[in-house]
């Protein structure tokens, strides 16, 4: 589909052989990123008791994430705030741009989406053995399981920890390219039947592009929230 | 001096109102995001399995066995995410 093609804007640039051209895709994340970028700065410039609406979003946003990770990580987890923050936002904002009509969303390609999770997944898995050594070992095995299933319990566990960045990938982008396409699929029974049968179809869109906004969000906190989850699994082993 | 202690008493009475209210909110966002988040759970650790057994399939030409091995340990991992995180989300309750 037209939305979902990635092309070059500029010149071709290749370094040693990689392809580094600038495209849309990299245009919709610097976009975002600057979006982010001005908001907070418009957000935290004066500090007013009485906040005006784009401080009290910031101030928002900041205590959504800091109680996000608090309740699922402990406080242990604080100094990993930016970057759970960073994140969510990110996220946010790219799923948030894509609901604008002719915009690109970026998080409805599975490399972008695959390359966050598997940063998040080996960034845990450092900060794992960094804090506990090769103790972090022990959350392949479980607690009070008999000696004879322990092998098995053991690949087991190590194929569920495996599928972390693949289940978080895959859930964020396929929320993503599922709805956008299907709202272009309503979107063509609109035309194909025409003004006579088109208004069901079109009523159709209209809320399912209501459900997209919601989803938009959910899918951000959602990966937030596995993020902190996966942080809490590595600073406090056996819960 | 006797002000600053009254501001201090007034501010961890603030404090623990602040902590009890943030408690008692319930997330409504969050259910609906736990829902979304089995599905996949399921299907991630399925594929990853079968695609470890396949890649051990290659490594040591025993070509069916593994990949059916590893296909219903990743089903078994699967179940195990799924109960985990409703687990979790129980314990949010």
């Amino acid at each position: 589909m037209q939305q979902f093609n990635v092309y070059k804007i500029g010149p071709e640039i290749k370094i040693s052989g990689l392809d580094l051209s600038f495209t849309n895709s990299s245009l919709f994340m610097v976009l975002s990123a600057t979006a982010i970028a001005l908001f907070l700065f418009f957000g935290s410039k004066d500090k007013r008791i009485i906040p005006n609406k784009v401080q009290l979003i910031s101030e928002l946003l900041y205590n959504f994430v800091a109680k996000m990770i608090s309740d699922t990580a402990g406080s242990k987890a604080k100094p990993y705030f930016p970057f759970i923050f960073s994140l969510f936002m990110f996220v946010l904002l790219c799923n948030m741009i894509g609901m604008l009509p002719y915009a690109f969303t970026v998080t409805s390609h599975i490399i972008v989406t695959l390359i966050m999770a598997l940063f998040i997944f080996i960034a845990v898995t450092i900060i794992g053995f960094l804090k506990h050594g090769f103790k972090y070992l022990s959350i392949f095995i479980p607690k009070g399981v008999p000696a004879i299933l322990l092998p098995l319990i053991t690949i087991i566990e190590i194929i569920s920890y495996l599928s972390r960045p693949v289940s978080l990938s895959v859930r964020l982008f396929a929320n993503m390219m599922a709805g956008h396409t299907m709202l272009k699929v309503f979107g063509g029974f609109v035309i194909s039947l025409g003004v006579l049968g088109g208004w069901l179809p079109l009523s159709f869109s209209v809320a399912l592009t209501g459900l997209e906004i919601l989803v938009a969000f959910l899918q951000a906190y959602v990966f937030a929230i596995l993020t902190c989850i996966y942080l809490n699994d590595a600073l406090n082993l056996h819960h | 001096m006797k002000n600053q202690d009254d501001f201090k008493t007034r501010l961890k009475i603030a404090k623990n109102k602040f902590q009890k209210t943030a408690l008692n909110e319930d997330e409504k966002g969050s259910f609906m995001g736990n829902a979304f988040k089995l599905g996949t759970e399921l299907v991630a650790a399925v594929g990853v399995g079968t695609i470890i057994g396949f890649i051990l399939d290659n490594w040591f030409d025993t070509k069916p066995w593994l990949i059916i091995i590893f296909f219903f340990l990743g089903a078994i991992a699967g179940i195990l995410n799924v109960i985990r995180s409703a687990k979790r989300m129980q314990k949010n309750d």
